[in-house]
This record gives C-alpha cells, structure tokens and sequence, in this order.
C-alpha cells in the first residue's frame, strides 16, 4: 500500500490582496516523483517555499512525514532538501567543500562519524559525476555545473522529501539532458516534488502531474490520465486545454 | 555548536579567498600607517602635534582597519542573501543564532590578525623611527580592541541584512569616512575641542581610538582607558543584539 509522505490540506497564501496559493489539495506518496507543472507566477515556488518552512501558509495545512510545517517546523526541515530557483552555492568554496559544508549542516556529528560524513560525501560526488571539478570554485563553474552541484548538496543529508524548484531554468538542451540523468536517478529512492514550466520536462521525469493556473491545481494525474480526462495527446496540448479552461 | 562552527569556517574560507579582502583589511591600513608616518616626521616637533606619532597612530588604524571589517561583513551577508545562498540555508535545520555567531566569529578573527599585523608594521616603524613601544601594551591592544570590532562587525551584519550587495558597501564607505573621521584616526579630536569634538564624543568611535592608543601606551587612566572600554563594550553588546534580532526577523520577513 502506497503511503502519504506529503499532504497540503486546503493550503492557501495571500500577500497582501494577491493570492499566490488558493487552497490547493494534493498528495505525494512515498518514493513518488510529483511535478508541479505551470506558468510563471502560476505559485508553483510559493507552494515549494511553503513545505520547505521558507514562508508561513495563510491556512489550510502542510504535512510532510506527518509533520506539520507549521507546527513541527525543526522536524521538516531535517527531513528535505531543496535546490531553489536561483543556484544556492558558496561561491569561493570548491564542489568538495560545499558538499561537505552542507553534509556538515544536516550530519549531526552525535549521529554520524567523520568517515559516514567522508563516504557520503565521495557517494553523492560519484552519482553526480562530479569527481572531475570536485576541486574547482563553484564559481568558476558552468551554470549546469552549478545546478547539479545544488541539487547534490540538496541531497547530501539523505532527506526524505526532495524540492526541486525549476532546477533546469535557463540551461542549454545538453546541460538540461545530464541533469535530467541525475534527477532519474533520484527515483524511487525519495519523493520528490519538481516544479517546471518545460512539458517535455515533467513528461521525461514525473510520475505524475499537478497542473497548477492560476495558485489553484486544476488537475492532477499521470500523463495518461490526464489525457484522457481532456481527451487531448501530448502533456503540451493537455496544458494548453486546461489552462484555456477548454475541460474546466 | 557544530553548524555554528561549519557556517564560521565556510564565511572564513569564502572571505579569506577573496583578494580584496587582503587588500582592504591588511594592506590598505599598513599603507595608511606608513604614509601617516612619513607625514609624521614631516612635521616640525615644535608644532607639539602627536596624532601621528606612532604609539598614537597605530591605535588609530587598528581601528580604521576595523572599519574595513564592517564593510567585508555587511558584502559577505549581503551577498548570501542576494544569490539565495541564505534562503537555502534557512530551510536547513540550522537556526538564526548559528547564522549570526557564524558571521561573527570569523570576522572577529580576521579582525585579531588584522590588529596583530598592524602592530607587527607599527613596531617595525617604531624602530626605524628610534620611538619606543612598550611590549605589553601592544599585547593588551589586540584583546582590548576587540569590543570595537565587535562593534563594527555588527554594524556590517546590520547593514548586510537591510541593504542589498549594491547599496550595502555604500552604506558602509559613509560608516568608514564618518568612523575615522569622528573617531579622531587622523586628527586630535580633543586638541581640536568645540563643536567637532562635542560630536566626536556623541558617537561611539572616539571610545575606539581612545581604548586602543591607551592600551598601546599603557595609558590605563578612568577617562581614557576604563570609560571608553565600558562604552565601547555596551555600545557593542547593544549593536550585537540589535543585530542577532534584526537578522532573525529578517529570516521570518516572508512568514
């Protein structure tokens, strides 16, 4: 049986009078990769800051693990990783040391001896095939360098929950393909929530779909199902439908 | 403790990789202390004027150099903020005193060997000038300046928090004009008397200079030494506050 690993409940945001989320409902299972696909603005990275404990809902509820993101916040935030938007790397510090930068932040030392940490650290260098700049300044890096850097350093504390927050905006077709390997490999072993504005992204990688228009999920599925729900071939001409309201 | 230490060595290594820094906090000082002391020996005896006179110089650019601490921190944090490296780091389980005492303690190490290599230049000029420096004084320099370093690093994590990476190094080049200025690095506030020393004694960084030059001369009088080191330790303990509290609503700004 497949179980929840997150679940929004009615979750909303305001600032101000703009609703950025409006009481959108939606469940993860353990081990599932969601993406959350929709246009800019749409709040797909308000949702993302929402779980990750970066903003405060206006209501409705967060759980991650069981673990309100209100609530339980200290908990949460041990049990995800997240690769913003904008790459998150120490600049002057080499692809080694960031990683073991953030391995020192989510290893407890009480937990983990010093050579977990190491062995860890040489894991996620050698699943991101990162060994041939493991020296080099994050800075002097290419930007699809930079963000499989950022998603491995998301991961370097084994978390539960994977946020990915447009981890391939703004790359070259040849950067997007090996970070769309590296993300491929993150399946099954975590759950996974994406969130993208490329189709052809969330139809190469998700398990399922949440079309978000609008702060509002307007439908979820997988690909086929929700094919079928608009009666249209292609994740592209499904979007298209939906957010010209032709099924709603 | 462990991520207090781990966020300390990363803000360590990030800064003392930066080649600006060395050239701001190390070498624009020693350049200072060596210009003032030319323009010392340029000056007629009989003029009875010894602000530049190395036991009263060296003081002073201590806490100029200190100046320049605040502006790397306020960069540093501003930068962390601006590229999202923050916003990171605030979904990790890490909590807003690890961020602060993070920033604090490398800076003020920075700050230490920043002391120590002006004094190192200062005994070095001391001797080529034939001018005597008393060795426990200059000692007791590099503990009694850090309250004023402290100070200046949390006026740099104050302004790094509420400005951007653009607008926070202009911030602090008002900071570092009106610091040396007021704080009497490069004139005799209390020879010069008046309106100008009124206001000097209104603003924190005359407390500065005063403590380190009297530390270096061993100067250990109530008005000079006691009062400044009790002024200059509240104002810091008071901006450091001000500081850990601005940084932490800062962090929740968006809840």
């Amino acid at each position: 049986m497949e179980s929840k690993l997150i679940s929004l409940n009615n979750l909303s945001k305001s600032y101000g009078s703009k609703t950025a989320v409006d009481g959108i409902d939606l469940i993860v299972n353990e081990g599932e990769m969601l993406a959350l696909l929709g246009v800019n603005g749409a709040g797909k990275t308000t949702t993302i800051k929402m779980l990750s404990c970066l903003t405060r809902p206006s209501g409705g509820t967060a759980q991650v693990c069981g673990y309100d993101v209100v609530k339980d916040t200290d908990k949460v935030k041990k049990l995800i990783g997240i690769s913003t938007q904008e790459t998150a790397i120490a600049r002057n510090l080499s692809v080694e040391e960031n990683l073991s930068f953030m391995a020192g932040i989510y290893m407890d030392p009480d937990k983990y001896s010093r050579k977990d940490i190491k062995d860890r650290i040489e894991k996620i260098i050698a699943d991101f095939r990162l060994e041939e700049v493991r020296k080099t300044k994050s800075c002097k890096l290419s930007g699809g360098w930079q963000r499989k850097l950022s998603i491995a350093m998301a991961i370097i504390g084994d978390p539960k929950v994977i946020l990915l927050d447009e981890p391939t905006l703004g790359l070259d077709v040849l950067a997007r393909r090996e970070l769309w390997r590296a993300i491929e490999k993150l399946k099954k072993k975590r759950t996974i929530i994406l969130t993208t504005h490329y189709m052809e992204e969330a139809e190469a990688l998700a398990d399922r779909i949440a079309i978000m228009i609008s702060g509002k999920i307007v439908m979820t599925g997988t690909l086929t199902e929700l094919e079928e729900k608009t009666g249209q071939k292609g994740l592209e001409n499904v979007f298209i439908s939906v957010a010209e309201g032709g099924t709603l | 403790m462990n991520r207090t230490i781990q966020f300390a060595k990363r803000n360590f290594k990030e800064l003392s990789r930066d080649p600006l820094g060395y050239i701001f906090c190390i070498a624009f000082p020693i350049v200072m202390l060596i210009i003032m002391s030319v323009v010392n020996e340029s000056i007629p005896k009989e003029a009875g004027m010894t602000v530049f006179r190395i036991d009263n110089l060296s003081g002073g650019i201590i806490v100029f150099g200190q100046t320049f601490v605040m502006l790397f921190t306020a960069i540093l944090v501003a930068t962390d903020k601006d590229t999202s490296f923050l916003m990171r780091l605030y979904s990790s389980p890490m909590r807003s005193s690890n961020f602060t005492n993070g920033y604090f303690i490398p800076m003020v190490l920075i700050s230490v060997v920043q002391s120590i290599v002006t004094i190192i230049a200062s005994v070095i000029i001391a001797l080529i000038g034939g001018t005597e420096l008393k060795p426990l004084g200059l000692l007791l320099s590099v503990f009694t300046s850090i309250p004023s370093a402290l100070m200046f690093i949390a006026i740099g994590l104050i302004f790094g928090t509420l400005f951007n990476e653009k607008s926070a190094p202009g911030m602090c080049s008002v900071l570092i004009s009106l610091g040396s200025f007021l704080g009497g690095v490069f004139f005799d506030a209390e020879a010069t008397g008046g309106v100008i020393y009124k206001i000097c004694k209104c603003m924190p960084f005359i407390y500065c200079t005063r403590l380190t030059r009297s530390s270096i001369k061993l100067d250990l009088d109530m008005e000079h030494f006691v009062l400044s080191f009790i002024i200059i330790t509240a104002v810091a303990a008071v901006l450091m506050l001000l500081a850990s509290a601005l940084f932490k609503s800062r962090m929740n700004a968006d809840k």
